[in-house]
């Protein structure tokens, strides 16, 4: 579902996924000094954070709303 | 607060250009945008910008025919002239600043219109194409930032404008916020360019959710005239995983960036079986496959050959993506000035009415920006060169302007933002309202976007900095959505992207013609700007040979004269 997680064990805290997301979809947890999805229902899975030089995050398709196509 | 000689609201290929040129002139240059310069808005997307040379055997003539055509003569003749002739310019500047491009034997390697190197199947009609483009390599971005950063351009990444602020009826500068912490700053500036692109309401599959219509939304309040809302931006997108790029797939064709080349754009079968031929309408065919879902004979499949098959599904409230470079911001000069002194426009914010009422050229978007940009930049600063000491703002304005900003986290309660966008979209996203319209259904949407104006918007409520932000794009897109519905039931016609069911043909007589729209006394009113007479079609023309394109159940010269042409 849109970004699923960010492996805690990789993330090294450089913070390039919260500077890329144009959505402030991730942010900096200050105490663990790690980046964690926040706020996950306004991905739009765009992928700019998998720049991620550890490969510590994963998407998946879709988002966790419900959303609505033109017709379908 | 901050100081400069010149704001620019927004950092893509419009922005790049205002603030480069703008510093070029020796002034102070400030650079805001809601994300990190490089990583956000419609430009870091691009593949390719459209480069008009004569010296490369390209005819003026034969380009603005195209655009005529293509564009059904509501785009705007002397933009068109203006963007051609300063694109060889732009590719220069774009290159000095290091950007690179798809290069042979130490020239850039220029393509035809997409046509030429998408094979489509006979069933797609579309009007001749003439002309060109060339593709950037990847990274393009950051090498621009990095040259706005060494010629000492102040760059404020992350930093949302919700308002510009007016003095003595002249714009004076901004405030906003950031993203991260809702610090709140007002920018002092002797002139802005708003650069701050185009908007939707965050369709499905499409990477372009920040882009809420902020900069329209926010010259508009200020005063500015708005035109071409009724366009719409048409793309599809894929059952099975619709919120999942690729987002290039338009169903005529496999165009992507990321591999350019050859393609057969696909047969597209309805679900009974048929080939839906694709009349070329907004050039990929979309009202067919609009008609087919209206008939109940979706979903469509599109037959990829060797790349397997397809299912495709509806776009759904793009309203933004490629019908950039039509609707925005109206400018009253050649440098990109506006109707509100101090303010320019460029790029997808502003609204030349370049390509005209269907996207008319691949490549044009980019190439609009960067001339607008670059333009809008040099009025600017030209602007800013020529004030004196400046005056400073009103404190009660800004007081008031800041509480205005806060106001979503000052409520104990209200709507969440992501409930509201959710209606609006549940309101605007079926094919039926902006896609196949018609004049009810457009009444109905109104009556919905006008009550959440009115006694939603003022209730929104933000539980932190992230839904501060998203509170005050939700009222930007509500503003947006009051701009499309009103221009598209003012239309009386059918042209180019927009289609009423109710009036399936174009209506020469009464409607060439842009849709503007502005605030008058607190009420949004629209009201017609002729197209001049040397621009409009040859009226001994036949209307087939004015208008190649066809429409479903077409009646040539369908339209009415509508008061709401005038009216409010
Ligand atoms: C997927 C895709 C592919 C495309 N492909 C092509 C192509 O191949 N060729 C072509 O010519 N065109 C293409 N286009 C269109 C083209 O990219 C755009 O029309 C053009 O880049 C617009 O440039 P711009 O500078 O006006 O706006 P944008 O590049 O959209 O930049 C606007 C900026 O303003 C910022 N902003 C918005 N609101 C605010 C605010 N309130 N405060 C501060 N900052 C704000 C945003 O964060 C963003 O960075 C494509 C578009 C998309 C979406």
């Amino acid at each position: 579902m849109a970004i699923e997680s960010i492996d805690f064990a990789l993330c090294n805290g450089c913070g390039i996924c919260v500077r890329n997301c144009p959505m402030d979809v991730i942010r900096m947890n200050r105490e663990t000094r790690k980046a964690e999805i926040r706020y996950q229902a306004d991905c739009m899975l765009c992928g700019q954070c998998l720049e991620c030089p550890e490969k510590a995050i994963y998407l998946k398709p879709g988002w966790p709303k419900p959303y609505l196509l033109g017709w379908g | 607060m901050i100081e400069c000689d010149v704001l620019v609201i927004g950092g893509g290929m419009a922005g790049w250009f205002a603030a480069i040129k703008a510093r070029e002139q020796g002034l102070n240059v400030l650079l805001a945008d809601k994300g990190y310069v490089s990583k956000s808005g419609e430009t870091i997307y691009a593949g390719d910008t459209a480069v008009f040379d004569p010296d490369a055997g390209n005819d003026l003539a034969a380009w603005l025919e195209q655009v005529d055509v293509i564009g059904e003569y509501m785009n705007n003749r002397h933009w068109n002239e203006l963007v051609f002739r300063d694109s060889r310019e732009r590719l220069a500047d774009l290159r000095s600043y290091g950007v690179q491009f798809e290069e042979k034997d130490g020239r850039v390697v220029r393509l035809p219109h997409p046509h030429a190197n998408i094979v489509l199947p006979d069933t797609h009609k579309f009007p001749p194409t003439v002309s060109e483009v060339v593709h950037w390599l990847p990274g393009f971005p950051e090498k621009v930032r990095k040259h706005l950063i060494k010629i000492g351009v102040k760059l404020k990444d992350r930093f949302m404008v919700t308002e510009l602020l007016l003095q003595d009826g002249r714009v004076a500068g901004a405030i906003g916020f950031s993203i991260e912490g809702n610090r709140v700053e007002v920018i002092k500036a002797k002139a802005v360019v708003m650069s701050a692109g185009g908007g939707g309401f965050r369709p499905v599959g499409y990477p372009t959710h920040e882009l809420t219509a902020d900069g329209h939304a926010m010259a508009y309040r200020a005063g500015a005239t708005i035109t071409s809302k009724e366009f719409v931006s048409p793309h599809s997108t894929n059952p099975k995983d619709p919120a999942w790029p690729p987002m290039y797939l338009f169903f005529s064709a496999g165009h992507s960036a990321a591999q350019p080349g050859m393609y057969s754009a696909p047969h597209l079968f309805n679900a009974e079986g048929d080939e839906v031929a694709a009349r070329g309408v907004a050039w990929h065919g979309w009202i067919d496959a609009e008609y087919e879902a209206h008939e109940g004979r979706a979903p469509l499949i599109a037959d990829l050959g060797k790349r397997g098959v397809l299912p495709v599904s509806g776009p759904g409230g793009h309203g933004s993506m490629f019908g950039h470079a039509t609707g925005g911001i109206v400018p009253v000069n050649d440098d990109c000035a506006t109707e509100v002194p101090g303010l320019y426009a460029a790029g997808d914010s502003c609204g030349t009415c370049f390509i005209g009422a269907n996207y008319s050229g691949f490549g044009f978007a980019t190439a609009h920006a960067a001339a607008t940009g670059a333009r809008a930049g040099l009025g600017a600063a030209a602007e800013a060169k020529g004030l004196g000491a400046d005056g400073g703002i009103d404190e009660k304005a800004v007081a008031a302007a800041t509480a205005r900003l806060l106001e979503p986290l000052e409520r104990k309660g209200g709507f969440t933002p992501n409930w509201v966008t959710q209606v609006l979209q549940n309101t605007l996203a079926p094919y039926f309202v902006l896609y196949v319209k018609h004049g009810d259904r457009l009444q109905a949407a109104l009556s919905t976007v006008e009550f959440l104006r009115d006694h939603i918007a003022p209730k929104l409520y933000a539980r932190d900095d992230h839904e501060l932000r998203l509170a005050h794009e939700t009222k930007n897109m509500i503003l947006n959505a009051e701009m499309k519905v009103r221009s598209s039931l003012a239309r009386t016609e059918s042209r180019g992207t927009h289609y009423r069911e109710d009036f399936p043909g174009r209506n020469d007589e009464e409607w060439l013609a842009w849709m503007r729209l502005k605030q008058e006394d607190g009420r949004m009113v629209t009201f017609k700007q002729p197209i001049p007479a040397e621009w409009r079609p040859d009226a001994a023309k036949s209307y087939e040979e004015r208008y190649p394109m066809r429409l479903p159940n077409e009646v040539p010269g369908s339209g009415a004269p509508n008061a709401a042409g005038e009216g409010r």
